[in-house]
């Protein structure tokens, strides 16, 4: 009741207010875009949050992630082609529709079952939220350690189809963290004499490099025909009997979008597939579904978006991202020097109170610059996309120079880019090296500094109960990865690789 | 008409020299101060704060700039090639010489000249209020009998190396354990994981007014003002003194009579009602110490720290 009560003060901010519904209006035309998917969309805004107020550029990025999830389904119900991968499902049931004639009802139903979805999502948030900080002050450095480790064993289930690949792409983001300061001895490591790698490579340029940067690559490489809307529909909400019918598939979105959200690893990808499956199973018209049947829409658009706001339970308490999208936010919060995890309640609750009334304000925002930005969506979304890409290159290199005046950052996000590229063209996951990058000094740091304290007793890992329940959490969640991929090799079964590549 | 504003000029221009300058003309209009923190920092905060102060007394405008960097490898290289003509200081801390040591930058504080310092922050030793660790000896008795967790906010600082040398003339065994930053380590202290923490008393007001967290004993060669019960770890019979000085250093060849108007100035402006006003309340302890002096210190203390760098193998 309290958080409530705080955050709703925040509701006057004008700047929290402001920053809400610009990232929405950013993130529908960013996710409307097929191709740049939400983390996309946040890594572009990334450089231009270091010079703003703290609270005001989280609730930009998070913003931005809430309107790129309706925004994937503009493309996806007029040209068949999802602009961000968690509306693939919308797909289904919105392009037939669109067929029927009735677009303008299926971008309605997927705009107020998106709010639905950020709604539940965000009352899921505060409540999950909060519990956790009670017990901030216990985290002791060993805790710390296996809090990482939780982080890390993350890679075992979002390492599409090669846990191999996974691990490799893992190292590879561990290597880059071991660059700059050492922990304990605060002597240099791998800095090649050069006073620009004394702090380590920052997460943002690699982010921004490997997310942005490598998808213009990939794009400019990619020369085939590209769908144009024709049509021009206009929004249309449901009639009231059918708004009762669609209660039950948003319902079932918004539930099994916070169990996916709040689950690291699963995604929005994997929620609104889920909650299309359920939908149908549970409709009292399964067969209308794949032949334009509306709750085929509502179901998985309210899912992705209750999965933009769970996805934080994770990140706002421990500091784990479970995605792209929340890993570029961790970038936000890190840019201001801000560390999310059990202390951040404590230490920042501001910023907290203050996400929650951008996220509120971004939900009941993107109701209305929804509308009113559908004209300009398909407009940019009929533009040649060698004009946008080098549109959003100009973004990039000016967003990456501001933040230091640094030619040198420039060059380090330019390498992440190629490597990237690469790794995009071997079918390496990208997750797996920004959660060793961002996780890696957190795990080196507590170890070495748990082993100090114990006097190189490695018990203390043990000895320390929310370490030792961390790990046990840890190795469930490998041993049941690893299990799962055993029985599908045994069964022949084709694994469905979701978070492969882009993944919202 | 013209003729007659020219001479006002001309009389607004000797009133304003007169009004400003003290006994000698500083050589330059204009004096540049840089610091490696950014806008806001420790560092910049405490010049902007001093420029204000300073600038009356010496006859000059005094203007702040922010050199970001390398933890100051790029403001030394500014400043080893800079002119020296009295222009341009750069405010340094313990962090200069840490950095020189620590990270082989092209430009050291060997090829800077330290010209006068203005202040020395004590360095306290803090434990939680709800820890059985009365005194500093009773922390030592426990590290004696059995083993001590000590914390230190950084890992190559000066208040690491305070505690190293406190091990050492003890002779007793602990564990010295680094942080990210004096918030990290409060919250070991305060959840029991550390038996000691060390800090500047400014960054530990919150926690002290809060009643959270204890003072053992100061690092200082002498009691503080604001706290004349608390031991100096010197006189408890534990020979340690640690300063962490602030002042200015410059380029290589300051000429005397600069030297002898900062002298003048930092003495003038340290003694200031109005600046003590500032500064005391924020527990900095003015220290000047003159330029042939200050050459020395900073070499000392260059020297003790690379012998305690090399100890602990952190450097070879």
């Amino acid at each position: 009741m309290d958080t409530i009560l705080i955050s709703a003060g925040y509701l006057l901010d004008y700047q929290i207010v402001l920053a809400a519904l610009i990232g929405v209006t950013w993130g529908i035309i960013g996710g409307a875009l097929p191709g740049i998917s939400p983390s996309i969309t946040m890594a572009l805004l990334l450089p231009f949050t270091y010079t703003m107020e703290p609270t005001a550029a989280i609730v930009l990025l998070a913003a931005t992630y809430v309107g790129a999830e309706y925004g994937g389904s503009v493309p996806a119900i007029l040209i068949r082609t999802p602009g961000t991968n968690a509306a693939a499902a919308t797909v289904l049931d919105g392009y037939e529709m669109n067929k029927q004639g009735k677009a303008g009802l299926a971008l309605g139903i997927s705009l107020y079952s998106g709010v639905l979805g950020s709604l539940f999502g965000l009352t899921m948030l505060v409540l999950l939220s909060k519990p956790l900080a009670a017990v901030a002050l216990s985290f002791t450095p060993p805790a710390y350690f296996a809090l990482g480790i939780l982080g890390l064993s993350v890679i075992a289930t979002l390492s599409g189809d090669s846990l191999i690949k996974g691990m490799i792409a893992a190292v590879l983001g561990l290597m880059v963290a071991t660059i700059g300061t050492d922990p304990v001895t605060g002597g240099t490591r791998f800095t090649m004499g050069s006073s620009d790698l004394l702090g380590g490579i920052a997460p943002v340029m690699v982010m921004v490099g490997l997310f942005a940067m490598s998808e213009l690559l990939a794009q400019a490489s990619d020369r085939g025909p590209s769908e144009r809307v024709k049509s021009r529909p206009r929004i249309e909400f449901p009639s009231l009997s059918l708004a009762k019918r669609l209660l039950r598939p948003q319902s079932i979105g918004g539930v099994i979008g916070t169990f996916e959200g709040v689950m690291p690893g699963a995604g929005g990808t994997i929620a609104s597939f889920m909650s299309y499956n359920e939908a149908r199973r549970w409709s009292k018209y399964p067969d209308e579904f794949g032949k334009g049947s509306p709750e085929g829409v509502a179901a998985p658009e309210t899912a992705n978006n209750a999965v933009a706001e769970t996805a934080l339970v994770p990140l706002l308490s421990f500091g784990i991202p479970g995605s792209n999208s929340t890993a570029i936010l961790l970038g936000g919060f890190l840019i201001h020097g801000i560390v999310p995890g059990p202390m951040l309640f404590q230490r920042s609750g501001e910023i907290v109170y203050g996400l929650y009334a951008g996220l509120f304000t971004a939900a009941i925002g993107l109701l209305f610059i929804g509308m009113a930005l559908l004209p300009l969506c398909i407009w940019i979304v009929n533009r040649p996309r060698a004009y946008l890409n080098a549109f959003i290159f100009a973004l990039i290199l000016s967003g990456i120079y501001s933040i230091h005046n640094s030619l040198f950052d420039l060059s380090i996000m330019l390498a992440a880019g190629v490597v990237g590229f690469l790794m995009r063209m071997l079918k390496f996951p990208f997750l797996p090296t920004v959660l060793g990058l961002v996780l890696g000094y957190l795990v080196e740091s507590s170890f070495r500094r748990s082993l100090v304290i114990s006097g190189d007793d490695y018990a203390i890992f043990l000895n320390d109960r929310i370490s030792l329940a961390l790990l046990c959490v840890s190795a469930l969640f490998i041993l049941g990865s690893i299990g799962k991929r055993i029985w599908d090799r045994i069964r022949h079964n084709e694994q469905k690789t979701f978070s492969e590549g882009t993944d919202g | 008409m013209i003729n007659s504003m020219l001479k006002m000029a001309g009389v607004a221009l000797v009133l304003s020299t007169a009004g400003t300058a003290n006994a000698q003309q500083y050589p330059v209009d204009t004096v540049t101060l840089i610091t490696h923190s950014s806008p806001g920092g420790g560092s910049d905060v405490f010049l902007r704060e001093l420029s204000g102060y300073l600038a009356p007394i010496l006859g000059v405008n005094v203007v702040v700039e922010n050199v970001r960097g390398g933890s100051g490898a790029a403001a030394m290289a500014d400043m080893a090639q800079a002119p020296a003509d009295g222009s341009r200081f750069y405010a340094t801390t313990p962090t200069f010489i840490y950095t020189s040591l620590l990270s082989n930058p092209e430009y050291t504080y060997e090829d800077l000249e330290p010209l006068v310092n203005f202040f020395i922050d004590p360095e306290v030793i803090y434990t939680a209020t709800d820890s059985p660790y009365q005194t500093l000896d009773d922390v030592i008795d426990a590290a004696r009998a059995g083993r001590g967790v000590w914390g230190a906010a950084n890992p190559a600082s000066l208040e690491r190396q305070a505690l190293e040398q406190l091990k050492a003339v003890t002779g007793v065994e602990a564990g010295i354990v680094s942080h990210e930053g004096g918030g990290d380590l409060m919250i070991n202290v305060l959840n029991g994981t550390l038996d000691i923490g060390v800090g500047e008393v400014q960054e530990l007001q919150g926690q002290l007014e809060a009643g959270e967290i204890r003072l053992l004993a100061t690092f200082s060669d002498a009691r503080l003002d604001l706290f004349p019960d608390l031991p100096t770890v010197q006189e408890l019979g534990y020979d340690v003194v640690v300063r962490k000085f602030r002042g200015l250093a410059g380029p290589q060849g300051i000429p005397d009579d600069v030297v002898a108007a900062w002298e003048a100035a930092v003495q003038q402006v340290l003694a200031s009602p109005e600046y003590r006003a500032v500064y005391e309340p924020n527990n900095l302890r003015a220290a000047f110490i003159p330029h042939d002096e200050y050459v020395e210190f900073i070499d000392n203390f260059a020297t003790e720290t690379a012998t305690f760098l090399r100890e602990t193998g952190v450097i070879e």
